[in-house]
């Protein structure tokens, strides 16, 4: 059995009266896929927020690699930020004033994983990879919205993370940069890259390979499937009717 | 302004302004305390020079100063008849008075002082030990009132004794000091000479002393001072009615010295004009860095509020509404400011004044000049309500569009990201790609430095004990001076004790006479070696030249190279002018001879003469002058010091440290609203670096280091700025006081700690009002409609 490299125990989440989350448990296993659903409002961005550290629970436990992360100090989630975790968000949330390619080296140099050499050869390979040689030296402000996402997941996988953290990475694309996107995550999977996403798409979770569903600040449903191979009428009717019975 | 008063009256405008206030509380107060110190210093600076020139005026006038007065002694009745007959003069007051030096608690007085006998009818100001002015007392025998200003110069209080020294043979009259009065002569540190008010049964006895005692042992000298006034109708001005009482009467002969009464206004209040000049440069530096501040803050609110702005637009308000809003909010901070401002200078140059009497001897009646605070008020505002609409030109330029566009205002700059100096790299880039954002602390840094440099180069020049008043104020540099009055004093045995202290370096004798330039009374300094004088153009003058001052250069309208004509002891030689020196002794109204050129008109015996000395250590100057004082009779010996320099020196530092607190805590203020702005524009970005693994301090380093760079760019240029302009800016100043240059070169403290101390304020006040990162949570990023 494989242990987890992040899980949740009881947690709970509220603002003021509203209570989010309640009372959750849920394990996130190495190289796995996982994608959590749910629909708008169900606490599944909130969910995640609390795993990966960027909020506090209300109650409850988080463990990293069996450490108990709950009341970690900040340094030693600034520690966890630059060298374990990766983060990729809907709005692509890079910095203004730098390039693309200063972007991406930037985490690698904030990240004590890898040295500066590293960084720089990395960071080339990413943007090699990635489809970004034309549009490195330019400020996020004057490339499209699929190359500033690019441009975010190769900064989050530059320190080569244990777990990369999306929140709707696809929320704000097109569907030619979803697809682009997408490809990317399910590479990064295949070379064994942990992810954890969030979506409300459809088209995303087919990428997972465990796919939970949120209602209501609680997970009434989880789904199994093989690793993504490419599109396959199969995985998708399984999914579908997955969802339908949790009358998605 | 009616339409600015309609308009917020309008129950949508005061729910804008009103939300507008809440958002920007911080700004708003920080403008507020920052106007707030500008209008305390400009205004307090302007009420303390008005009222110091009226009161000083008032009180010279009710004193019955004359249009110029003389002190002469030896004289008799006569010369004032013939003043009188000169169709010039309007009339001539006597006040009978007597010369004597003195002595307290063991210290001895480097200039004689005047006693004046107190009888009621000339009404002196009596001023209470807590400064405040008390009812005329009855003099009774024995009581003597002197000046506050002793209070600092000699330590001297209510009960102390001071013994007048009126002949060598039973000579000493003794009185105990029963309380002060204003001297609106004499009063002032600056001078050394001061006036005691004692009763009538005193000075005739005193009177009596002098005259009884033999001519070898007479120490004290019986004279008057003589107010001389011109006709009303007179179109003389004060210098050339002097020239003509002075050629038309025999007033030469007998003259002591002699002023204007512009002179002794100009004397009086040159301690506090220095002081109040200051105070008011500053709070001009001041203004200039809360328009800057004002500015940014300006830029940044409308970037940050661009939306809402067009927002406002596509809901029809138009963008001139939503400007006068701005306006509105800062200008009414403004005149928030300025009002507190004016309203605490009241009791703050209330306090000032009292604070000044010990160094200036004044007791100023603090008198608000309505009519021109109101012009600099009105100034004030008009200067920033300009500055304001200009400031808010680019809220008219926002278009409705700008509701659904979100266009990045980042720049792309080359400057490179290295992992070993990432806060340091970061830093630079925010520089680079935000230049303007930075502009305002590089402006504001630059402004500060040259201000506090040329504080700092003041400083530097008054010295730890006011060496570089001591050098403006005197002939030629010298430790001691030794002047003999009579044939009795051994001065090779004088020479030795002095040589005993300290070997002596140099060796110069000097004779302070006076004689008319062109026909106007000046003090002539003669020197044996005309080396010495500080010559600041031209060339030391021969036997058939003269050196002059700025001042006397001035007043006669002289230049190097021109023919005057000097007069003494009723004999008239011509010189040329061969250069400018600087001794601000009589505000500048001297000038300079050598000894042969001097003989040419003027007596030369032996008692003229003050020996000087530049000693090797000049550390032993003042136990040798306490030994020979106490040891010798018959001679004067002093320092290149004064007794009131120690008080100066103190209101000096004092007004230094004032500018340099002042100054802490604006780029506090201006820090503070700065580093806001812009982290509240950055809380984005902030979140972002934490989200990639950097950590508060490291954040909060890299955005202090943003200050510590800007500010070391603009400092430097301030530094560069001082070099070239502060000596010359300084001296400018100086020059109207008398003293002709004030170098002070490259030194530590007036070139190079300001910027150090600029750099380190910014930089601590950046990181503590960069806290505010610690509390930027990864939530920021979070998408806005997401559950």
């Amino acid at each position: 059995m494989k242990k987890a490299l992040l899980s949740g125990q009881k947690i709970e989440k509220s603002f003021g009266e509203n209570k989010v989350l309640n009372g959750i448990d849920i394990d996130i296993y190495p190289e796995d896929f996982t994608v959590i659903m749910g629909a708008s409002g169900s606490g599944k961005s909130t969910l995640l927020y609390m795993l990966s550290g960027m909020d506090k629970v209300s109650s409850g436990k988080i463990s990293y690699k069996e450490n108990d992360i709950t009341s970690a100090s900040e340094k030693e989630m600034t520690r966890l930020r630059a060298d374990d975790f990766g983060f990729v968000f809907q709005r692509t949330h890079l910095v203004s004033n730098l390039t693309l390619y200063e972007n991406i080296v930037l985490a690698g140099y904030i990240s004590g994983k890898i040295t500066e050499e590293e960084s720089v050869s990395r960071a080339n390979e990413l943007i090699e990879k990635m489809n970004l040689k034309d549009s490195s030296t330019r400020l996020p402000s004057a490339v499209s919205g699929g190359e500033a996402q690019r441009a975010a997941v190769a900064r989050a996988v530059i320190s080569k993370p244990e777990l990369l953290f999306a929140d709707e990475p696809t929320g704000a694309l097109n569907k030619s940069n979803t697809d682009e996107v997408l490809n990317l995550f399910t590479d990064l999977n295949s070379h064994g890259q942990t992810i954890l996403l969030v979506t409300h798409d459809k088209e995303a979770a087919l990428r997972g390979n465990r796919i939970l569903y949120i209602e209501d600040g609680a997970v009434i449903g989880e789904l199994s499937l093989e690793p993504y191979q490419g599109r396959n009428k199969q995985r998708e009717d399984k999914l579908s009717e997955w969802l339908e019975s949790l009358r998605w | 302004m009616v339409g600015v008063i309609k308009m917020v009256r309008m129950k949508k405008y005061k729910l804008l302004i009103t939300s507008s206030v809440k958002k920007q509380k911080s700004s708003i107060i920080c403008i507020l305390l920052l106007m707030l110190m500008v209008g305390l210093c400009m205004f307090s600076s302007v009420i303390l020079i008005t009222s110091g020139e009226k009161s000083v005026s008032g009180e010279m006038d009710r004193l019955g100063f004359g249009d110029f007065t003389t002190w002469v002694s030896g004289f008799d009745e006569q010369l004032s008849d013939e003043i009188r007959l000169i169709p010039e003069v309007e009339q001539v007051e006597v006040q009978p008075l007597v010369f004597a030096g003195y002595e307290i608690a063991g210290s001895y007085s480097d200039n004689e002082g005047q006693l004046i006998v107190y009888d009621g009818t000339v009404p002196y100001k009596f001023i209470s030990e807590d400064g405040s002015e008390e009812k005329i007392p009855e003099i009774k025998s024995g009581e003597i009132y002197i000046s506050p200003a002793m209070k600092s110069s000699f330590d001297v209080d209510i009960g102390s004794t001071i013994n007048f020294e009126l002949s060598r043979k039973n000579g000493i009259k003794s009185f105990t000091v029963a309380g002060y009065f204003e001297d609106a002569f004499m009063g002032s540190s600056m001078i050394d000479m001061k006036s005691f008010l004692v009763s009538q049964e005193d000075l005739n006895e005193c009177i009596f002393i002098v005259f009884s005692s033999a001519e070898y042992d007479v120490l004290g000298k019986a004279g008057a001072m003589l107010h001389v006034f011109k006709q009303t109708d007179s179109p003389l001005s004060e210098s050339e009615f002097q020239r003509l009482v002075y050629t038309e009467s025999s007033l030469s002969k007998y003259t002591e010295f002699s002023y204007g009464k512009e002179s002794i206004l100009s004397y009086m209040l040159l301690l506090q004009n220095i002081l109040t000049g200051f105070l008011l440069a500053f709070s001009v530096i001041l203004l200039i860095i809360c328009l800057i501040v004002i500015a940014h803050s300006l830029s940044a609110v409308i970037e940050q509020n661009k939306k809402d702005m067009a927002i406002l637009k596509t809901m029809g308000l138009p963008g001139s509404n939503i400007r006068m809003i701005y306006i509105f909010l800062y200008g009414g901070t403004v005149v928030l400011g300025l009002i507190a401002g004016f309203a605490i200078s009241l009791i703050v140059s209330e306090t000032l004044a009292g604070g000044l009497i010990t160094s200036t001897g004044l007791l100023i009646g603090v008198d608000c000049p309505y009519g021109l605070t109101a012009i600099i008020f009105i100034g004030l505002i008009m200067i920033s309500a300009a500055f304001i609409y200009l400031r808010t030109y680019g809220i008219i330029r926002i278009t409705p569009m700008q509701t659904i566009q979100n266009n990045s205002s980042a720049v792309l700059v080359k400057s490179p990201i290295v992992k070993k100096s990432l806060s340091f790299s970061l830093a630079v880039r925010e520089i680079m790609s935000g230049k303007k954002k930075y502009a305002g602390v590089c402006l504001i840094s630059a402004v500060l430095v040259l201000f506090l440099s040329i504080v700092g180069k003041m400083g530097t020049w008054l010295g730890a004990n006011g060496e570089g008043l001591m050098n403006a104020f005197s002939v030629a540099e010298h430790d001691l001076g030794v002047q003999p009055f009579n044939d009795t004093v051994p001065m090779d045995e004088v020479e030795r004790v002095i040589n005993w202290y300290s070997p002596v370096s140099e060796t110069y004798e000097l004779a302070m006479q006076s004689v008319t330039l062109n026909g106007q009374e000046y003090t002539a300094n003669v020197l044996d070696e005309t080396k010495y004088f500080h010559v600041l153009e031209g060339n030391v003058c021969g036997d058939s030249e003269i050196l002059i001052t700025h001042t006397v250069a001035n007043e006669q309208g002289l230049s190097i190279g021109d023919m005057v004509e000097i007069a003494a002891s009723g004999r008239t030689k011509q010189y040329v002018v061969s250069g400018i020196y600087q001794c601000a002794n009589g505000m500048g109204t001297n000038i300079g001879m050598s000894i042969g050129g001097y003989s040419k008109i003027g007596n030369i015996n032996a008692y003229i003469w003050c020996h000087h000395y530049i000693l090797e250590n000049g550390d032993m100057r003042d136990f040798a002058m306490e030994y020979l004082q106490n040891s010798y009779r018959g001679i004067d010996v002093h320092t290149n010091s004064w007794s009131g320099l120690s008080g100066i020196v103190l209101v000096m530092h004092i007004l230094i440290l004032i500018i340099y607190i002042i100054t802490a805590v604006f780029i506090l203020i201006s820090v503070y609203l700065t580093a806001t702005r812009l982290l509240q524009s950055e809380t984005g970005n902030m979140a972002i670096y934490k989200s990639l693994g950097l950590s508060a301090s490291e954040l909060r380093l890299s955005f202090s280091l943003r200050f510590l760079i800007t500010v070391v760019i603009g400092s430097l240029a301030g530094m560069i700025l001082s070099v070239i302009f502060s000596d010359s800016l300084i001296g400018a100043v100086f020059r109207s006081f008398g003293i002709g240059s004030v170098s002070s070169g490259f030194g530590f403290l007036g070139s190079v700690l300001p910027v150090i101390a600029t750099a380190f304020l910014f930089f601590g006040f950046a990181w503590l009002s960069s806290a505010k990162i610690k509390q930027v949570s990864l939530v920021e990023l979070i998408n806005e409609n997401e559950d």
